[in-house]
């Protein structure tokens, strides 16, 4: 470890010396350039395939520029498909739990970082055991008591197991502790209970900590499939993704189809991402990640 | 408290939002009771399934009617809800790779579908396990059905203990297709239905041309190749009374061998990755390729000239034989409506000719004037081959463990076509693991 | 200490704030989890009626060859992933939290492949691995390279999911590590510069103990997914070839969906369950060690 941290010092001292500061910020451009290509490729390679025509399609070498370049994958996609009304569905089920888990997470957060009481540490530990079994194996007895509730093939079905968040609680818990008590301290001073301190000094503070939950919280919801793939009969309750994966044959798939449909699942999220993402950067800088 | 009922506020409108979508779900396919199948299933059973007036929605979940035969389903559907006006179908799809995991947490959790479709290789455990209407007492007493409309392998074959749990929906078969370009410019004679294993060797390694990246043939290593070649070797993939593997023997090492000697010299490698078969033999780079019927269509404009011929076999000809079966769930409180659909579907003169006018796989019917106009269509010209196919077709092993039984034996085919393992060890390993499956 | 609360207040606040989450997870998360506790004492094809067979689930799991390499292979992916996340994570978010022009776009660039699916990233990567037609191996034949056959060769076939799991989480990491980087106040710095610091050892004695926190996290949290890998694994390589890739979850779906054994699913669950518990709360426990809060 010393000898890497000399090499990099003497590098360092290096660089400097030559007056290297433009040579680092050269280095460091063309690094980081080359790594986000790396991430956007695949994307614009998605692009380029639902673009592409059948024929022209998987013949070698690959083509980044489809030609002849085919428009028809979406509509026909369309055709198919009751898109609108999967898009609908995806957005109906995601902003509902999505709100929901904020809601319910921060309350819990709140008390699991502010609240004493027997048995908190336990609790906690509860929360985040929920993330260790895979669904797979509850989703059996998940689904017959959704059966018994008699939400089967509904809105509710499709919600209701996605309104708590043990990682949301644990994410929000996170930056609770990291906030300054002083305010809060005044305010129970002043006479204000929980509720009030909860909602007026808590939240706003961590409101960037909030959206950046609120993300991730639309993007698992956005994409999640086994669940709705199961709860869900018919096709206008489906959400995008398990729409979509009807597009997988049995015997052969039409990838150009499936990357055209895969585009248009990933659009909605990244318009969100683009609108929060000023608050996920900030966000998650305020939640301090105190343990 | 302001914003935290702005919070409330939104919620509640979203939830208002939601069910007013779940109630705008009456569109025109829907019908009118098809909101809520959940509440329908809570409603007492009717005992007496004789209740011809009342009116009956039937759950329909199929795994081959998506992507591409959504709209075919859809016709088949409503000719059937013209003819029986009290009863609606409601479709359910799902892709293949799903379908499957959504049907047994349904069936589990006691709210199967009506009806539903099922692979050959799946239908026994389903069958065995009493999660099938038995439709024997129902076919018997519908006085105009005769089961021989039906091709009668095929029929045959969803049949167990003298019990008919499914009729046959539709098949397809495996037979050799091959670029005729590539075999003409090499000179080399079309394969026919006295070629054997020895004869389309031969033309592989005259047809390979590496340099160019041509490969002489494409045949996949997996669990149905190899029932099917075993077979082709006179081989049998268990005893008599299927209570050992017989798979490991020296037929079966032969088959393994043939299936594994090709690669690298005269058949690709690497063709492993998803549709890289296709993708060869779309590109008019591989010349011959041993697959199903169901790539008619997507082959339909390929740029160069193609055919099909029966399977070389070796000691004998064997073809693989796929079907698919509908059936109707033990746990159904309509048994009536369901067979009145079952039979439709399978074996009306409406649904056999939207099938055959789709290509949508080969309707499972016994009548072959009805397959005139699917004979008459080009590519490829020998079209006959996929009947011809017929005469000789094998249906792959069935055990209640049947998925775990592919897995085993695909694996230890896997393993000896990496070197990992010898062939005879691998087929002995996988025998070993196969026999402790049927306890 | 928070002071003004009496006791009947205090009990009400505790139920008022809770109840939201721990109703609907107790009914829809731990409800379903102590069913499963019943489902691994079972035979059951999910087709006919189940079978008690009380733990002879947990005792065919000890001889299970399968779960033993799903479970080598687990750990094999875990220890080839981590590093990767982590320190590229971190290496990122270093570079991304200085004044860079086109910082937004960056930004977005590494966060892009968080927020697309499992499905479409492993059908991308398996597209762009692929042997024959992939790009990877069209662009290293351009330079010469014979390109290995990825997914398709058991040797490849771990390094090909832990390159796409890696790329698609890189983003992840990045963004916790960078909010951490950016809540270290200035001061700090100012004061090093001041005793003119070299670059690494600022980074050694103020960031890294500064960032303890969130690589906490960062570990907690990649640790309980991460062993649980199971979409990529099944888009890409359905746990082949031969069974190189074969990883504890994918045991447990193909066992619960493919096999008929519900049962045994549910046991190898709760008996990985018990490890993964394990593991999160040593987490927590030397956490003291090398967590630096101030």
């Amino acid at each position: 470890m010393t000898e890497l941290t000399g090499t990099i010092t003497a590098l360092t001292a290096g660089i400097r010396l030559r007056g290297g500061r433009r040579l680092y910020r050269a280095v460091l451009y063309t690094l980081l350039g080359a790594g986000a290509a790396a991430m956007i490729f695949p994307f614009l390679w998605m692009l380029s395939t639902s673009f592409q025509s059948d024929g022209a399609l998987l013949v070698p070498p690959p083509r980044l520029i489809p030609s002849p370049i085919e428009t028809g994958n979406y509509a026909k996609i369309a055709e198919a498909f009751p898109l609108w009304r999967f898009l609908l569905n995806s957005v109906v089920v995601a902003v509902v739990s999505t709100v929901l888990q904020v809601a319910t997470s921060a309350m819990a957060a709140y008390a699991f970082a502010r609240l004493r009481f027997r048995g908190r540490d336990a609790l906690f530990l509860l929360y985040i055991a929920t993330l260790m079994i895979p669904l797979q194996v509850t989703i059996m007895p998940l689904f017959v008591e959704m059966r018994y509730l008699g939400f089967i093939d509904s809105y509710p079905g499709l919600v209701l197991p996605s309104i708590a968040s043990a990682f949301g609680t644990f994410l929000l818990r996170q930056a609770f502790l990291g906030l300054p008590r002083e305010l809060e301290e005044a305010a129970f001073m002043d006479g204000a209970g929980h509720v009030t301190v909860f909602r007026r000094i808590v939240l706003p503070l961590a409101m960037p900590a909030l959206a950046t939950f609120a993300i991730f919280a639309f993007m698992a919801s956005w994409n999640s499939f086994l669940w709705p793939l199961i709860i869900v009969n018919s096709p206008d309750l489906m959400t995008l993704p398990v729409g979509l994966s009807n597009l997988q044959g049995r015997y052969a798939t039409s990838w150009n189809l499936l990357m055209a449909g895969s585009t248009v699942a990933v659009l909605p999220i990244l318009i969100v991402y683009a609108v929060g993402q000023k608050y996920v950067i900030r966000g998650v800088t305020l939640t301090g990640l105190k343990g | 408290m302001r914003s935290l009922s702005r919070a409330l506020a939104a919620i509640a409108a979203t939830a208002i939002l939601a069910g007013a979508c779940t109630g705008a779900t009456t569109q025109p396919s829907a019908t009118p009771g098809g909101a809520s199948p959940s509440a329908a299933s809570a409603a007492p059973a009717s005992p007496a399934p004789s209740a011809q007036a009342e009116d009956v929605t039937l759950t329909y979940f199929t795994f081959s009617a998506a992507p591409d035969h959504l709209e075919d389903l859809d016709a088949i559907v409503q000719a059937f809800e013209q003819k029986h006006p009290n009863i609606s179908i409601e479709v359910q799809t799902a892709a293949y790779a799903d379908y499957f995991t959504k049907l047994q947490t349904q069936v589990a959790g006691g709210s199967a579908p009506d009806t539903f479709e099922l692979n050959y290789e799946n239908s026994v455990a389903y069958a065995n396990s009493g999660a099938l209407l038995d439709l024997t007492p129902l076919a018997a007493g519908d006085s105009d059905f005769d089961p021989s409309v039906y091709y009668p392998k095929a029929y045959e074959v969803f049949s167990a203990d003298g019990k008919q749990f499914g009729v046959p929906e539709q098949f397809s078969d495996v037979v050799l297709f091959y670029n005729k370009d590539l075999f003409d410019a090499a000179g080399v004679a079309y394969p026919d239905a006295s070629w054997t294993w020895t004869d389309e060797q031969a033309a592989a390694e005259q047809l390979t041309d590496k340099a160019n990246g041509i490969w002489g043939h494409f045949q996949p290593i997996q669990f149905f190749e190899f029932y099917k070649v075993l077979a082709q070797n006179g081989g049998s993939f268990f005893n008599e009374d299927q209570t050992k593997s017989t798979f490991n023997d020296a037929k079966g090492v032969e088959a393994a061998e043939w299936l594994i000697g090709k690669l690298d010299k005269t058949m690709p490698s690497d063709a492993f990755g998803p549709d890289q078969d296709s993708a060869l033999f779309k590109s008019g780079k591989l010349a011959m390729w041993h697959t199903g019927i169901w790539l008619f269509s997507a082959l339909a404009d390929a740029p160069f000239t193609w055919d099909i011929s029966v399977e070389p076999g070796n000691v004998q000809k064997a073809h693989h034989f796929f079907a698919n079966a509908v059936v109707a769930s033990a746990s159904t409180e309509h048994p009536a409506e369901a067979w009145a659909w079952l039979r439709f579907l399978t074996s009306s003169d409406e649904a056999v000719k939207v099938r055959l006018d789709a290509s949508w796989e080969l309707a499972a019917v016994a009548d072959q004037s009805l397959f005139a106009p699917y004979l008459s269509q080009t590519p490829p010209e020998n079209r006959e081959a996929v009947f011809e196919a017929l005469s000789d077709i094998v249906t792959p092993p069935v055990i209640e463990q049947q998925q775990q039984m592919q897995d085993i034996v695909t694996q230890a085919l896997e393993k000896a076509r990496l070197g990992q393992v010898s062939v005879p060890d691998a087929l002995n390993e996988a025998a070993t693991q196969v026999d402790a499956l049927l306890q | 200490m928070i002071v003004g609360q009496r006791g009947w207040q205090h009990r009400a606040a505790i139920v008022l704030f809770l109840g939201p989450s721990l109703v609907p997870l107790l009914l829809f998360t731990v409800g379903p989890m102590v069913a499963s506790v019943g489902l691994s004492l079972l035979n059951w094809n999910l087709l006919r009626p189940p079978e008690f067979v009380g733990l002879a689930n947990y005792e065919r799991l000890v001889g299970d060859a399968n779960f033993r390499e799903a479970v080598i292979h687990t750990v094999g992916y875990v220890a080839g992933y981590l590093p990767l996340v982590v320190v590229g994570g971190m290496l990122i978010a270093l570079a991304l939290n200085q004044r860079l022009r086109g910082l937004a776009l960056f930004r977005t660039a590494y966060f892009l492949p968080v927020v697309t699916s499992w499905v479409v990233v492993a059908l991308m990567w398996r597209w762009l691995l692929d042997p024959g037609a992939g790009v990877v191996n069209y662009a290293l034949g351009l330079i010469g390279i014979d390109g290995p056959g990825w997914y398709t060769d058991p040797a490849w076939a771990m390094p090909s999911v832990i390159i796409a799991s890696a790329w698609k989480d890189l983003g992840f990491v990045m963004v916790i590590l960078l909010a951490g980087l950016q809540a270290i106040p200035e001061e700090y710095y100012q004061a090093a510069s001041v005793d003119g610091a070299a670059r690494w050892a600022r980074f050694r004695h103020i960031t890294l103990p500064l960032l303890t926190p969130s690589l906490f996290f960062v570990l907690v949290i990649s640790l309980i997914n991460n062993l649980q890998v199971f979409d990529q694994v099944w888009v890409m390589t359905k746990g082949g070839p031969a069974g190189e890739t074969s990883v504890v979850v994918e045991q447990i779906v193909t066992n619960a969906f493919s096999y008929g054994q519900m049962g045994y699913a549910a046991a190898m669950s709760w008996v990985f369950f018990v490890v993964l518990l394990g593991i999160t709360l040593v987490q927590f426990r030397l956490q003291r060690r090398w967590v630096t809060y101030d």
